[in-house]
Order: structure tokens, then C-alpha cells, then sequence
């Protein structure tokens, strides 16, 4: 980076606000910010070339642990690839509880996306309330899945177990409570007069330029801007799938769009739950040889995977991307800039959910 | 000294005095639907090998033999506890969480082909892989003693100068071969398919 002024700060790559390993650059006049630069790169795994000649059931397991958050979504869509270049039809139960495992593992990433916001403009007593309702989601995740996180749940052709109507039950029942709980926490953010102060009007990023920088997810969804791969999912269309949308665009709005998807989230797993089909959770089929492009819409943005298998359902070459990418460079360039003090990089910055891992897996 | 009959009613409730003195953290125990590492059920192994063939972690499961009986092997270290052997496995040697009880009532099971594939261009005819088989030398022992064999029953044999494939459904996807051929020119290719209900148990 050219340099224009005297002091550019370096924040991270080991910071107690990152999750993650990343730098930031930001060239300061003062306390005003204004220009930033985002270093990437400290932690390269190359899991695409380790999945490279294996077949499904190892790298389902590979794709999993590419974002240890939302490995349910990078699951499912690895999953659903393999069945778009297989032909292979799911059952209904199976495409139910599928999305009754997506969104229960979207809402415990939307929590932690938004402890993390708490977090960093030091509101930790929120931060930990929330991280306390996390825990209940995951052994609701843990309930169906047998495991918390890293679930491989979905296999070509279903799911790999059915859910209990005891556990149905008792999965709606702490829904309840989650979402109780949530309506409190929601307050507190959504009345905070210090938080309003930390987060209302910082880091804006509007319309043209959430278009222009192409971002994802609920960053962008906070933008007004309308994208959301759910709506094209078949499985969400018959749920009756509606977007949450706000329009200011700074920090407030994008950890409020995660309140609200949160509330979304558990009454799609209710109705789901609610109006499950009977019938068998696998159909069996086998993965054969083709390429194809799928997305869906991780609780980051879209995720995409590019997928060439040969004829006996091996892997020949994957491209995974992830949405994380385009929200952090949106960052950097649209909401960052013009950031009245070096504390309000790092609030945007977290704002913005970026996932370090996923970016470079 | 309003402030203080506050305080002092306040912290004289019952509630407060039962929370502040027997306050304790929810005792640790794992639910029943948590999946651990794989145990050994008392049901015997015939070692079919289905949970070595698909483990996706390397190195996680070994089928060996002690004293006679042969039976798997969990490696703690490796095992990343995804339940796939308990549910490959035909008999229910192993046991993990309450996977075993699901998948026996929902009939759910994985089936697995294996498909042997050999490069032309890259095999130089040693016959290495005919010989490691482990299949191959039970059939017939006369294969792994001097490499030639006449049994039509084996499930690869050099033939005119070139590996043939005879059984490849006899295949138990070992890769023995794999791993023995210098110029990897074969290929065992696992195929595997989740089924449920008259298809698992045919």
C-alpha cells in the first residue's frame, strides 16, 4: 500500500476481537480512518486438494471441516452437488430434516456471529447471555445429529437418522425457550442507548455499494440488497420462505438482520417439524460422473461448490467458494473507509461476520 | 435506611438464600443420543472388514486378530467419532451412542461395490497385486507361493501377459493391491449407498 499519510496502524493478525488470523491495515489521519487494507493468508489448509480422488463419504467428512460455524451448510450442499450430477432423489422426511438441521445450525452461527459483535464493543454480559443460548441450540443439534458441530448428517439419497417424535417434542420445547430468550437479548440490543451509540450510523454500506462489491449473505441483506438462495431452494419454497430485509446498512442493521433470521430460523424448523412427512429418510443411489456448479445459502452468504466427479462417484476436481470472501472485501473498501476512530474498525469489521477459515480452506 | 430495609428484605428471601448457598452447576453427564467412540458389542466379528472400508479417517479402525478371535480395533487419536462403522457393520459388532438402536429400527444400512480398475498404460505386468490379495491367496494358496495361478475362481490373475479381472465381486476393498503396486496403476474405487427398509435387508 502507497503511502499517503504518517501512521497506519496494523490490527492483528493476532487481535482479541479476531476469531481468526487476519490483518487489517488502516491508514490514519488522527483517529479517522482513511483507507484500510485487508491482509489474508495466515492459515491455508488446501483441503480442496486433500478431497481431490476420494470418493463421497470421505470427503462429505473434508468438506465439513472446512468452517468448523456452518459445517451443516457445507454438508448439504456438497451433498446436494453430488445429487444434482447423480440424479438422485431425496426423500420428503429427508429434505425436511435436512432443513430442520441447516437452520438449527444457522441459528447457533447467527448467535455466535452476534456474541461476537457484543463482544468486541465490549457488552460482555450480552455476549455470554448469548453464548449460554447457543449451548441449547447445539444440544438440539447434538439431539438430532448425535454430535454438536462437524454433524455429517446428510448423505446422498436422505439423511442418516430419523428424528424421534420424543425428540420432536423436546426440540420444540427448548425452541420455546430459545426463543424467549432471544426476544430478551433482541431488547437489550435493540434498546441499548450504548449500543445504539457504538453501532447506529457506523460502518454504512449502502444499496449501490453493497451491489457494486457484490457481498453475500446478511451483510448484504442488510443493505437492502435482495439475495437470498433459500427463496430457490425447493425445499424452503414449500415452507413459504420470506427474506428479512432492513435498509440502513451500519452496523446495527446487520447484527439485527441476524436477530430477526434467528426468529425466522425456528419458526422454519416448527413448521418443518409440524408438517413432517412420513416415509424413509434414504433413498439410496449412486453418485456417478458429471460437473456441476450448486449453491445454497450458508448463514454467511451463498456458498458455492464446482464439482467433477468420475464415473465410480470419486471426487476429480472441486472448487469450493465461500461467502465470507466478498463480505470482507465489502468491508474493507466500503464500510470501513471514513470510520471515525480505529474502535469502530474492529466493531464493523466483526459486523460484517467475517469467517477466516472458510475463506481459506 | 429505606435502602437498607430494601437490601436487607431483599437478600432475606427464601429464593435468594437457597440460590446464593446451594448454587451448583448442572452435574456432567452424557445424554444418551451422544455419539462416543465405537465400543465392542458381545456380537462376534466375521470380518467382512465394511467398517474398515468406511472409515473416512485415516488410520481410525483396524480389524485384528487376538487369541483367535478377530475383531476391530478403535484408535482413539484418530477416530473423529462419526458412527459410519457402526452403521456399515452387518452384524453389530460395534456399538456407539444410540446408533446402533436407530439404525436397527429404521432398517438403515450402507452398501458398498468395490470396482477394480487397471491403467494399461501404466502397468508393467509384475503381478504384485494378484499376489498381495489377501482374497486371492485364501482361494488359492498356490497364488501367493509362486505367483502363477490356474483357478478360475480368484478375483485377478496375470493372463496372456495381462492383469484380468475374474470376481471382482469378491472384492473386499482392502486396496492391498494399491498400496503393493509400484506404479499405482490399480485402482479400487469404493462405491457406497445408504438404503432403508426391503432394500437393507435383502
Amino acid at each position: 500500500m502507497k503511502k499517503t499519510v504518517d501512521v497506519s496502524i496494523p490490527l492483528g493478525p493476532v487481535h482479541p476481537c479476531w476469531k481468526e488470523p487476519v490483518r487489517l491495515k488502516c491508514e490514519t489521519a488522527g483517529e479517522r480512518v482513511l483507507r484500510t487494507e485487508v491482509e489474508l493468508g495466515y492459515m491455508k489448509k488446501g483441503i480442496e486438494r486433500i478431497m481431490r480422488g476420494r470418493p463421497w463419504q470421505e470427503v462429505m467428512f473434508l468438506a465439513e471441516r472446512v468452517c468448523g460455524i456452518c459445517s451443516v451448510i457445507h454438508n448439504m450442499v456438497f451433498i446436494e452437488a453430488m445429487e444434482e450430477i447423480s440424479d438422485i432423489a431425496v426423500p420428503p422426511r429427508a429434505a425436511y430434516l435436512r432443513v430442520v438441521a441447516n437452520e438449527l445450525d444457522r441459528i447457533a452461527s447467527h448467535i455466535l456471529a452476534n456474541f461476537s459483535y457484543c463482544y468486541t464493543i465490549e457488552h460482555e454480559t450480552l455476549a455470554m447471555y448469548l453464548l449460554n443460548t447457543r449451548e441449547t441450540v447445539l444440544d438440539n443439534l447434538e439431539r438430532l445429529t448425535g454430535s454438536r458441530i462437524n454433524t455429517a448428517y446428510m448423505i446422498p439419497g436422505g439423511v442418516r437418522f430419523d428424528l424421534l417424535p420424543e425428540d420432536a417434542a423436546a426440540m420444540l420445547a427448548d425452541l420455546s425457550k430459545v426463543e424467549e430468550e432471544m426476544q430478551r437479548h433482541t431488547r437489550i440490543f435493540e434498546t441499548g442507548p450504548l449500543i445504539a451509540l457504538r453501532s447506529k450510523g457506523i460502518g454504512v454500506m449502502n444499496h449501490e455499494e453493497a451491489i457494486r462489491s457484490h457481498t453475500v449473505g446478511p451483510t448484504a441483506r442488510a443493505s437492502g440488497v435482495v439475495c437470498d438462495l433459500r427463496l430457490r431452494h425447493p425445499t424452503y419454497r414449500e415452507l413459504g420462505f420470506t427474506q428479512v430485509t432492513r435498509t440502513e446498512g451500519d452496523n446495527f442493521a446487520r447484527v439485527m438482520v441476524r436477530f430477526q433470521e434467528v426468529f425466522q430460523s425456528i419458526d422454519l424448523i416448527r413448521k418443518c417439524i409440524e408438517t413432517l412427512p412420513d416415509g424413509p429418510v434414504r433413498g439410496g443411489g449412486f453418485c456417478k460422473a458429471g460437473e456441476t456448479s450448486y449453491a445454497g445459502e450458508a448463514p454467511r452468504g451463498e456458498l458455492t461448490y464446482s464439482i467433477k466427479t468420475d464415473d465410480y462417484g470419486r471426487v476429480v476436481d472441486i472448487a469450493i467458494r465461500t461467502p465470507s470472501i466478498m463480505n470482507i472485501e465489502a468491508c474493507v473498501h466500503a464500510m470501513i473507509p471514513d470510520a471515525t476512530s480505529i474502535a469502530d474498525v474492529t466493531a464493523t469489521f466483526i459486523s460484517s461476520d467475517p469467517c477466516v477459515a472458510c475463506n481459506e480452506r | 435506611m429505606r435502602s437498607i430495609i430494601y437490601y436487607v428484605r431483599e437478600f432475606l428471601r427464601p429464593e435468594w438464600l437457597k440460590t446464593f448457598f446451594f448454587a451448583r452447576t448442572a452435574p456432567l453427564e452424557t445424554p444418551s443420543y451422544f455419539k462416543g467412540y465405537p465400543a465392542r458389542t458381545e456380537k462376534e466379528c466375521t470380518r467382512c472388514l465394511s467398517c474398515m472400508m468406511i472409515c473416512p479417517a485415516p488410520g481410525a479402525i483396524a480389524v485384528l486378530r487376538k487369541k483367535d478371535q478377530w475383531g476391530p480395533e478403535i484408535y482413539p487419536g484418530h477416530c473423529i467419532r462419526c458412527g459410519l462403522c457402526v452403521e456399515a457393520c452387518p452384524e453389530g459388532v460395534l456399538s456407539s451412542g444410540r446408533i446402533l438402536d436407530v439404525t436397527r429400527r429404521d432398517g438403515t444400512a450402507f452398501w458398498s461395490w468395490y470396482h477394480l480398475q487397471v491403467d494399461d498404460s501404466l502397468c508393467m505386468r509384475c503381478g504384485n497385486c494378484c499376489v498381495s490379495c489377501p482374497v486371492n491367496r485364501e482361494i488359492d494358496p498356490q497364488l501367493g507361493a509362486t505367483g502363477t495361478s490356474s483357478s478360475d475362481e480368484v478375483i485377478m490373475r496375470i493372463e496372456g501377459g495381462r492383469v484380468t479381472i475374474l470376481h471382482e465381486e469378491k472384492c473386499t476393498g482392502c486396496k492391498t493391491c494399491e498400496i503393493n503396486c509400484p506404479n499405482r496403476a490399480i485402482r479400487v474405487a469404493r462405491m457406497v449407498e445408504g438404503v432403508q427398509g426391503e432394500e437393507a435387508e435383502a
